[in-house]
């Protein structure tokens, strides 16, 4: 009897340290086929594309109007309190958002706050896409209670006071009408100029080169030395997973891991809130928006304006939002519309479970990924950090490295 | 007999389970495993969340604690998305728990006194959610009304519930027994095993007629093909197509209303853009602006032809 006991011991201690050495000892990483190649480039960032024209915005690529938006982006007297600006929530050091669930101006604003960098590319603007351009989005908190707390008209009354702000104004869109004046369309045309400037300033904020990238270099040029040298295997298998068993490439895919859509996931309502109806609302509202694509403040006279022709509406975008972009993840915690989950790991969690949505129907399935798969997706999500390339101001406000 | 008198009971037992349920939702049932609430003929998918106490956990109607609730509609009744709506929850002061109906409501002198949470008439066009937090548990009862704009009709749905519902006692395991005795008993007499051989015909009847039904695509009789002069569809891009239609006889379609739909059947969810044919080239050809795709993988194009001989309906698969 001792005997046959020790030997159970035996035999019990070879296989826990059997379990241990295939947990701990993986074999080497796995090679990329072709098509994970494909995938690879795809997300590369040497695979964006050149920015598209704004053609709703004359001045989008003018470098004078980046540098008056700079300016304003910065100016905290555009605010009713004179303490905000853009920046009390676009925080350049924090990839342009505030470290908080909600964002917190003159009040607390309605979602989380989210980045700028990239947006650039994006046809739609906001968590439920209620704007179609940066210029029209930024004229927004400018006149919401809860941010700016300002309103059009003092808006253009500050750049008509201001004896740089009027100069530049009026070299780069003429005349700039009597904030006093009583005519809706001028006001609302210099308003919107305004927004125009602030937008070139934004279309420069883009995200650079991060380790993924230079891995995905690595993968392209079969250099196995680098590809060992810059990611571990644990952010292997990650980014393995991500591209395939995760799913993760089904929204979060290109250049910018985003597909600038709308998609439902599930994610639980904040407290105090009903659920989110965000792009069902949204894409009424941008539809009815003056200052849309369509509307006579935008410059596009030819009225192109495909994205918001073609829109999808109805019922089936019910508590979808847009998908973030997961570059420069860094120093950006909570996560989610209304900065709901509080660490990425909570958010793998969210998309391993996928649990039915409070409204609307949960696009995600449940992955059923081990506890050692979502860490390798999390080290993963890691490599996609990275500094932010902006304007450098005349005053080297946005200068990083 | 013995056996024939179970059934019987087992039977009964279910019908009044069935029935109680039904009596003690009021204006909200539950059906085929969805839960309902009836604004007279109005209908709309029911759920109730306790998201800080019990995340994604969905209830049809009684509520395990006092702690913030979501009460959702979503409408199964178009009409529903035009009508003010509004919510109150009130105490149930009427003394009728799980039987009160809307015409004990009516006779409550002070309902503003019993009332702990309303939400004014208001047109929620897409879905219908109201927040409140419970502060003490208790017996109360929802009311919803939605009055129809056009003839000023008022209909209204009363509903009691209970918060800090603790289950239904030891009904459940009785129940539960009472199946797997039946169940036994089904086994023992080799009744299942004969039921499940025949339904096990019919499902494999059933997959050989899906097998050799044909596709939809060829139901039609037209071909429709497709080229993108923009290049190759990209991920995320907008582009045009231009759509070649041919009958049968490999004759040009030309005059046709054609209607683009497209989704991923995969995941249950269509194009992120509502495509359309702007402009009939001629020779057949129809140019469809609009098209973007956002995932990659199996998407299917949905072109449906409509001429005067009537409407056909082709599937383009393609995978990105």
């Amino acid at each position: 009897m001792r005997v046959s006991a020790s030997r159970v011991v035996v035999a019990l201690a070879v296989a826990i340290v059997a379990v241990v050495a295939w947990q701990r000892w993986p074999a080497s990483p796995p090679k990329w086929t072709p098509v994970e190649v494909a995938m690879l480039r795809s997300l590369w960032i040497e695979s964006l594309p050149e920015l598209p024209p704004d053609p709703s915005n004359a001045v989008a690529d003018s470098t004078i109007a980046a540098k008056f938006g700079e300016q304003l982006f910065f100016d905290t007297r555009l605010s009713s309190n004179g303490g905000i600006s853009c920046a009390t929530c676009h925080q350049p050091e924090r990839r342009f958002t505030d470290g908080l669930q909600k964002g917190q101006a003159i009040g607390t604003t309605g979602r989380h706050t989210p980045s700028i960098v990239g947006t650039a590319y994006s046809p739609w603007q906001y968590w439920d896409g209620r704007r179609d351009s940066q210029w029209s989005q930024a004229l927004v908190p400018l006149e919401d209670p809860d941010e700016h707390g300002t309103d059009r008209a003092q808006v253009v009354n500050l750049i008509a006071q201001d004896e740089t702000y009027r100069a530049t104004y009026e070299s780069l869109f003429g005349e700039l009408p009597d904030p006093a004046s009583s005519d809706r369309v001028m006001l609302n045309t210099a308003f919107a100029n305004i927004g125009k400037s602030i937008a070139a300033f934004e279309r420069l904020v883009m995200p650079t080169p991060s380790r993924f990238d230079e891995y995905v270099r690595a993968v392209v040029d079969q250099d196995a030395g680098s590809q060992q040298r810059l990611f571990d295997d644990d952010e292997v298998r990650g980014l393995k997973l991500f591209i395939g068993e995760a799913n993760c490439t089904q929204c979060h895919n290109g250049p910018l891991f985003t597909n600038h859509e709308f998609h439902n996931t599930g994610v639980i309502s904040f407290p105090g809130d009903v659920p989110d109806k965000a792009r069902v609302a949204g894409v009424r509202e941008v539809l009815r928006n003056e200052f849309n694509c369509l509307g006579i403040y935008s410059d596009d006279v030819e009225h192109r304006c495909a994205e918001l022709q073609f829109t999808r509406t109805g019922s089936t975008l019910t508590g979808a939002v847009k998908t973030p972009s997961l570059r420069n993840l860094e120093n950006t915690a909570p996560f989610m519309h209304k900065g709901q989950i509080p660490t990425i790991a909570e958010v793998l969690q969210h998309y391993n479970e996928a649990p039915d949505a409070m409204i609307g129907h949960n696009e995600a399935i449940p992955l059923g990924l081990s506890a050692r798969q979502l860490h390798q997706l999390e080290v993963f999500l890691g490599t996609l950090a990275a500094p932010v390339a902006g304007l450098s101001g005349a005053d080297g406000i946005l200068v990083e490295n | 007999m013995h056996r024939i008198a179970c059934c019987c009971l087992f039977f009964c037992l279910c019908v009044v389970f069935s029935q109680q349920n039904a009596l003690a939702h009021g204006g909200v049932v539950e059906e085929d495993d969805l839960c309902v609430i009836k604004v007279n003929y109005l209908r709309a998918h029911f759920k109730v969340y306790q998201p800080r106490a019990t995340g994604h956990e969905q209830y049809c109607e009684d509520l395990p604690s006092a702690s913030e609730s979501i009460f959702v509609m979503e409408y199964q009744h178009d009409s529903l998305s035009q009508m003010p709506i509004d919510f109150r929850i009130i105490r149930d002061v009427t003394g009728k728990g799980r039987f009160a109906r809307l015409e004990d409501i009516y006779e409550i002198s002070d309902i503003d006194s019993a009332t702990v949470f309303y939400q004014p008439p208001v047109i929620e066009p897409d879905v219908y959610a109201v927040n409140y937090e419970f502060i003490e548990e208790g017996d109360f009862i929802g009311i919803v009304s939605a009055r129809d704009p056009e003839t000023g009709k008022l209909y209204a749905a009363v509903f009691p519930f209970e918060v800090g519902f603790t289950g239904f006692g030891y009904w459940p395991i009785f129940a539960g027994l009472l199946v797997l005795i039946q169940i036994h008993y089904l086994y023992m007499s080799g009744r299942l095993k004969r039921w499940y051989g025949k339904s096990s015909t019919v499902v494999t009847g059933f997959a050989i007629f899906l097998l050799l039904a044909p596709p939809v695509s060829f139901a039609g009789d037209v071909v429709v093909t497709y080229t993108t002069p923009d290049g190759d569809p990209q991920l995320n891009r907008m582009h045009s197509w231009i759509l070649h239609i041919e009958d049968e006889a490999g004759t040009e379609v030309e005059g046709a209303t054609v209607e683009v739909e497209g989704g991923m059947p995969e995941h249950d969810h269509g194009l992120p853009t509502k495509p359309r044919v702007t402009e009939e080239l001629g020779g057949g050809d129809y140019k469809l602006e609009g098209m973007r795709f956002h995932m990659s993988g199996y998407w299917e194009i949905v072109v449906s032809v409509t001429t005067d001989d009537g409407t056909s309906i082709v599937i383009i698969p393609l995978r990105l």
